[in-house]
């Protein structure tokens, strides 16, 4: 049995599936990185994913323009956390609340629009998803092109976010006013920045984020639209933003090693080899319980986390 | 006496209008969805309460859902936001089936043996959490989020490997409890059984936690940090005491769930429940009595939609829908009248 796990043709689809499935937990983590440093935890993260997964399909299946889904799916998903920032920003409710209010309502809201637009029916609609894009030259090389570079668009774009993630926080005025919001919101008040401008935008962009791995899933990977299409990735992706201690780079780590877990616990599925891979599945769910373990202490939090913030309050 | 008189009345009168307009805004959805609102809420009213099997079924799942929200609100009260119930309930179900099915116990002291773990179970599984936010300060939401995931992997690595009926034709479930050790039933026919009374007695006990000192103390906490310091409490220890009989309610929940129902461990055994206790504490103003209420409320609206869905066009998701409606307009009210008394749910 050991034999069949290592073979080279084994290992490669091993690997390139685990790009594939890190792929709708890196994307959302990314945008919830400018949610977080920006103060805010919005757990509503999975029930995004669900509106911008039957957002994206719908407006693909409508339109039969598979990037009218993707922008479809991003629109939603920000039209979504539009309400977590009213919520959170404006009404300085308990954030904790307002996201677990909007995952059950996401995935009512998902659910019925889904039923209302395309009915019931006996097969459910299905589309073409987006064909897989050889990178010339590199896709050729043997093993590592058929890992690296035999992916859809969406994936490759997935991973020049993190680049790009880490530009915009980094190293751009936009960026330190959002970590400036969420370190110290007083002082950055101060300095005539917008506190509650720049949450609203980190918030906004997290759905954006969100909404677009919502699409991935129903129109870059399943092509369809299930109601348990999303099954805890986004959740998952709130951790990874712990567990990378905020920081894009560590985040793609952190997406690749959930990616690993699910693709050896599918590959090992689809060789018939029984082994108890629950525990393989909850590592990653350890390690970032670890990770908040090591982080906490050194104040990596962003110092108002969680905190509403208000003029009137001392 | 008469202003508090005066508060109980406006609270109800809030959470009645709070579920008015979710499901005013529901009957609109039905209506979009080529519906009769009207006669849908007939539909979910006849299915929760038409029958005795129904109201029975109503009764069924009121028991869990008001056992896990008197757990969330001890934490709730003292701003720890433990939303990990999933967790502690699936923990509590595990210890309990191990004395059911391996402890050897005479049947008389298997029940009560068996509650005993099932609260240890869900009681530890919170406290844990609660321990590493004293010891290492880590988020609470985080950490009860994470250990719901490796509860329900371990659960399901249990009914898959060790713990799987070896005559069960290789479903991912344990062996049934023997007859003697389940919950009665109060009626053949019918699945609402003897836990009920656990149920009132939990429900009971909460009314009183809450005049007690201790009670006293987890309110003081949920003031914020200084008050409880000024008045001497150990705060770290009371977080994690807190934590620990917050899961406790969630851990007798799972034994509920496995002498009284399904008797057996199955995967997937909680199926959300967690969230629902979310819902329901926060409805019920974090008040045994209202939490009472609003789990019956929530139990019918779940049962009436499952029945409302078998029997016309109408999506469940209805249900998910006024759910969280009900949740956010909780959070918009409470804001609102922020600037008058204490908050309750802001922090």
């Amino acid at each position: 049995m050991l034999s069949n796990i290592f073979t080279v043709s084994f290992l490669v689809s091993l690997l390139a599936s685990t790009i594939r499935l890190a792929t709708p937990i890196l994307l959302p983590a990314l945008g919830q990185i400018y949610t977080q440093r920006a103060g805010i935890l919005n757990l509503g993260v999975e029930g995004t994913m669900t509106i911008g997964a039957v957002a994206g399909f719908t407006c693909a299946y409508m339109s039969g323009n598979l990037w009218l889904g993707v922008l479809g799916g991003m629109f939603f998903g920000m039209l979504w956390c539009l309400i977590m920032a009213w919520l959170s920003v404006t009404m300085k409710a308990n954030q904790v609340i307002a996201g677990t209010a909007l995952n059950i309502l996401g995935a009512g809201t998902a659910a019925y629009a889904y039923r209302v637009v395309f009915g019931i029916q006996s097969l459910p609609p299905q589309i073409d998803p987006f064909p897989t894009l050889k990178i010339p030259l590199l896709g050729d090389i043997p093993v590592l092109g058929t890992i690296f570079f035999q992916h859809n668009i969406l994936v490759y774009l997935a991973f020049i976010l993190v680049v790009v993630t880490w530009f915009i926080l980094e190293k751009t005025i936009f960026g330190l006013k959002i970590k400036a919001v969420g370190e110290h919101p007083r002082a950055a008040d101060a300095k005539g920045i917008s506190v509650s401008g720049m949450r609203y935008s980190a918030v906004l962009i997290g759905g954006i984020y969100a909404g677009a791995a919502g699409a991935f899933m129903s129109i870059g990977y399943m092509n369809l639209f299930t109601e348990a299409i999303i099954s805890g990735r986004g959740f998952i992706a709130v951790s990874v933003v712990i567990f990378a201690r905020f920081l894009p780079v560590r985040a793609m780590w952190g997406a690749l090693l959930f990616g690993f877990a699910s693709a050896l616990q599918m590959r090992l599925q689809a060789q018939g080899i029984e082994i108890a891979n629950q525990f393989m599945l909850m590592l990653p769910y350890v390690m970032t319980i670890l990770a908040l373990i090591g982080s906490s202490k050194k104040a990596e939090f962003p110092s108002a986390y969680t905190k509403p913030y208000s003029r009137l309050e001392r | 006496m008469p202003r508090q008189f005066k508060n109980i009345i406006n609270q109800i009168l809030m959470a009645v209008l709070t579920i008015a307009l979710a499901l005013l805004i529901g009957a609109v959805l039905i209506a979009i969805s080529g519906n009769e609102p009207i006669e849908a809420y007939k539909t979910l009213i006849a299915g929760a309460f038409g029958s005795k099997q129904r109201f029975s079924e109503t009764m069924v799942k009121t028991i869990p859902l008001m056992m896990m929200a008197l757990g969330t609100s001890i934490a709730f009260k003292a701003q720890l936001w433990n939303i990990g119930g999933d967790g502690q309930f699936i923990f509590g179900a595990i210890l309990s089936i191990i004395v059911g099915l391996y402890s050897g116990f005479p049947a008389f002291l298997v029940l009560p043996v068996s509650m005993v773990f099932a609260i240890i179970g869900g009681g530890l599984w919170a406290g844990l959490a609660g321990w590493l936010k004293v010891k290492f300060n880590a988020n609470e939401v985080i950490t009860t989020l994470m250990l719901n995931y490796v509860a329900s992997y371990f659960l399901s690595f249990l009914v898959y490997g060790p713990l799987k009926d070896p005559k069960g034709f290789d479903f991912p479930q344990t062996e049934m409890l023997s007859e003697e050790v389940q919950l009665p039933l109060f009626a053949t026919g019918i699945r609402v059984h003897a836990g009920l009374f656990i149920g009132i007695a939990a429900l009971i006990i909460m009314i009183f936690f809450w005049k007690s000192t201790f009670g006293f103390k987890i309110d003081l906490i949920g003031q914020g940090d200084p008050i409880s310091r000024y008045a001497g409490i150990n705060v770290k220890k009371t977080i994690v005491i807190t934590m620990m009989l917050s899961g406790a309610f969630a851990g007798l929940a799972g034994w509920n769930e496995v002498y009284g129902v399904q008797y057996r461990l199955l995967d997937g055994l909680v199926s959300g429940y967690g969230n629902l206790a979310v819902v329901i504490a926060l409805l019920g103003g974090l008040h045994p009595v209202g939490i009472c209420i609003s789990a019956f409320f929530f139990s019918a609206l779940l049962t009436g939609g499952a029945t409302m869905q078998r029997m016309t066009e109408i999506p469940y998701s209805i249900v998910d829908i006024i759910q969280g409606l009900v949740i956010v307009f909780i959070i918009t009210r409470t804001a609102f009248k922020w600037k008058g008394g204490r908050r309750i749910h802001a922090k």
